[in-house]
């Protein structure tokens, strides 16, 4: 589904990525950890299309299409989703109006009519419930005054609303306490199915103690040092990530 | 610079032969003893200029030109044939009780008949003061050709809205209007307002409205203000509003079409236990100019006054918003909040914003905050990795950014009207960035 060849980014003068290749395939669950600077976050962004970071080398296709060719709304319509790190506050725009504005993007790009309004309304409430929110959260500017939590439980329900073929979901665990993450966890558990990918960005091993990953990559300077499959993370836990960059630099 | 003491300041006026014969034709209710003092007093203080602290970035050049040349052929002008379709649609759009200026003139059969007691229209010489304070004003005593005065009676509740339409037609020559307006609500009354300006035609206008309001002990009054005028028509408006004992505004005003426009929103808080709450949206483009004035005294506290000002700036629209809070000795307790936000889509549109606050009194709160800025790129990358292409994205968020404030439009039946306009002008702008 995805696949990432030699990619290499740099933003001003830094290069962040050097080569870093990575393959997942539909159904699969991979969990890239590593340690802060280590270009996580901006694998996420640059697959998503941000503008700020310029690929030097390398590609990323999807579904064998260059992802380079989209722009960033045309990979969100082709199925990519990327839940934010920092999810941005959007005081005026209305929580169900972009959720609406969203899916019917997708839909219209897939050739279907837009979404009713009392289906759509009736799924953003079953989706809420099962996520632990409450349903004035619909009405609120989008992410406005959200706590920590409810903005990453409000990823999960715009993720779990799109229904996305490819979700990566950059440190969705940070800053949550253990209802919150339950909570989380089941919203992506709820979407893992053999025609979905998923890819979790995270620093800690917490997150995967609910979402159980397939395979886990360590991140070390703009390379994968590392792949292997759950007990990966529980060593990281264990050791940190010292050795994983002593042994790629050995 | 050196000056010599040769050197007069030039006062830009009218040609006094030329105003005096027009004024002098004049009729209407207007008392003629009035008319000619504020004609002299216009002629001896000429229009503001650019050297005046109030008018540094308004430049009112194209206005005298549009005054002359209306002047030098007055006489032999037949009244311009108006369009009333335009006025149809305003008035079945809002359910309003309308009071209907074409051209400066009242018409009679546009307007709403007014038989309730409640509320009396009568002509301007009835109003117990004419204000003639300020070059404006002035000009505008000097050349009214029709004014009113609405009076709604002691404790008398008005729920349909009062529509002041100001309606110009310039197809065939420079025209220019003078309306004048004089509002009271007598203590214990409330109202609301609508103040609504249009106007059609390719020949270049100019539109001088005064409206003085007066709120009596505990009144209130909600009021909307919409200008929408023709892309060559200019104006310059004014509106006070004294405020006694308990009285409270609410103000909405919206400022989307006109070449040139300056508003002034002059708030006199004269008495304790005042609140006024003015805000406004102002959105230019191509090459338009608008500036708002703002201008409150607290005079007595303990009172409120908050405003808040949006403007969005596109192409090479040019924008001012000057708001001044004045807290005078002895007004304590005084709470003035100022807030102006800007949008620059362009870089070639611009915008001078300045609050003012002058203290005098020792309780008091005061705030103000100004910010100019662009559209977050976070959230249009946001949007975007939602699925909005930019454009769309672009436009949720000025939508956004306008909406907070519309919404504290008073006039709820409004604000589908509103909605819709801001709706239609968001387009013309999205045009010109793709032109």
């Amino acid at each position: 589904m995805l696949d990432i060849t030699n990619l290499e980014v740099r933003t001003g003068d830094t290069d962040i990525l050097r080569g870093l290749s990575l393959s997942v395939k539909a159904g699969e669950v991979h969990a890239i950890m590593g340690p802060n600077g280590s270009g996580k976050s901006t694998l996420a962004q640059v697959i998503a299309g941000h503008d700020a970071y310029e690929v030097t080398g390398g590609s990323i296709t999807f579904n064998g299409n260059n992802l380079f060719d989209l722009e960033p709304e045309e990979r969100a319509r082709e199925g990519i989703f990327l839940g934010f790190q920092y999810p941005v506050e959007i005081p005026g725009v209305n929580n169900a109006y972009l959720l609406k504005a969203a899916m019917n993007a997708r839909r219209k790009h897939q050739s279907l009519p837009e979404i009713d309004a009392f289906e759509f309304l009736k799924l953003a409430r079953e989706k809420m419930a099962t996520l632990g929110m409450d349903p004035k959260f619909l009405n609120r500017g989008v992410n406005e005054g959200f706590s920590g939590g409810e903005k990453k439980r409000n990823e999960i329900l715009q993720m779990a609303m799109l229904e996305p073929r490819l979700a990566i979901l950059d440190e969705t665990d940070s800053g949550l306490d253990i209802d919150a993450m339950k909570a989380v966890a089941g919203g992506i558990n709820a979407l893992r199915s053999p025609d979905r990918a998923i890819i979790l960005i995270t620093h800690y091993q917490r997150l995967l103690e609910y979402v159980e990953p397939d395979f886990v990559h360590v991140l070390s300077e703009g390379r994968i040092a590392r792949s292997g499959d759950k007990s990966l993370a529980l060593k990281l836990e264990e050791q940190g990530y010292e050795w994983v960059r002593e042994a790629a630099s050995a | 610079m050196g000056s010599r003491s040769s050197q007069r300041m030039s006062v830009i006026s009218l040609q006094p032969d030329a105003l005096s014969r027009v004024v002098d034709s004049l009729s209407g209710e207007t008392p003629s003893e009035l008319r000619q003092r504020a004609m002299q007093q216009f002629i001896k203080r000429g229009f503001p200029t650019t050297r005046d602290e109030n008018w540094k970035y308004s430049d009112l050049s194209n206005i005298v030109d549009i005054s002359e040349r209306w002047l030098a052929q007055v006489d032999d002008a037949p009244l311009e044939a108006l369009d009333e379709t335009q006025i149809r649609e305003i008035q079945a759009s809002i359910d309003a009780t309308w009071l209907v200026f074409a051209n400066g003139h009242l018409h009679k059969e546009l307007s709403s008949a007014l038989t309730a007691a409640a509320i009396s229209v009568t002509g301007i010489d009835d109003a117990t003061d004419i204000s003639i304070d300020e070059p404006l004003a002035d000009l505008n005593a000097a050349l009214m050709t029709d004014g009113i005065v609405i009076r709604i009676g002691e404790n008398e509740r008005i729920k349909k809205p009062v529509g002041l339409l100001f309606v110009d037609r310039a197809a065939s020559r420079p025209l220019t209007s003078h309306a004048r307006v004089v509002v009271s609500l007598d203590s214990g009354s409330s109202a609301r307002f609508i103040e609504y300006h249009v106007s059609s035609g390719d020949a270049n206008h100019y539109s001088n409205v005064v409206i003085d309001v007066t709120l009596g002990n505990g009144a209130e009054l909600d009021y909307v203000r919409i200008q929408n005028r023709g892309r060559n028509h200019s104006q310059t408006q004014r509106l006070s509003v004294r405020l006694e004992k308990d009285s409270s505004i609410r103000h909405f005003g919206m400022d989307l079409g006109g070449v040139f426009t300056r508003n002034d929103l002059n708030i006199d808080i004269v008495a304790a236990g005042v609140s006024a709450e003015f805000n406004g949206l102002y959105i230019g483009s191509d090459k338009q100019h608008i500036d708002n004035h703002t201008r409150v005294d607290h005079r007595v506290g303990p009172a409120t006054s908050v405003q808040e000002y949006r403007g969005i700036m596109s192409g090479r629209s040019r924008c001012v918003w000057n708001g001044k809070a004045i807290v005078h000795k002895g007004a304590d307790g005084s709470d003035a909040t100022q807030t102006n936000h800007n949008l620059l889509l362009s870089k070639h549109s611009e915008i001078n914003a300045k609050p003012q606050l002058e203290i005098y009194a020792d309780e008091v709160k005061c705030a103000h905050g100004t910010t100019v800025g662009q559209l977050n790129d976070n959230a249009l990358f946001y949007l975007q990795t939602r699925g909005l292409d930019r454009q769309e994205a672009k436009r949720v968020l000025t939508r956004a950014f306008a909406t907070t404030v519309v919404e504290k439009s008073p006039i709820v039946e409004l604000r589908q009207l509103i909605a819709s306009q801001l709706e239609a002008r968001l387009d013309e702008l999205d045009d010109g960035d793709s032109a």
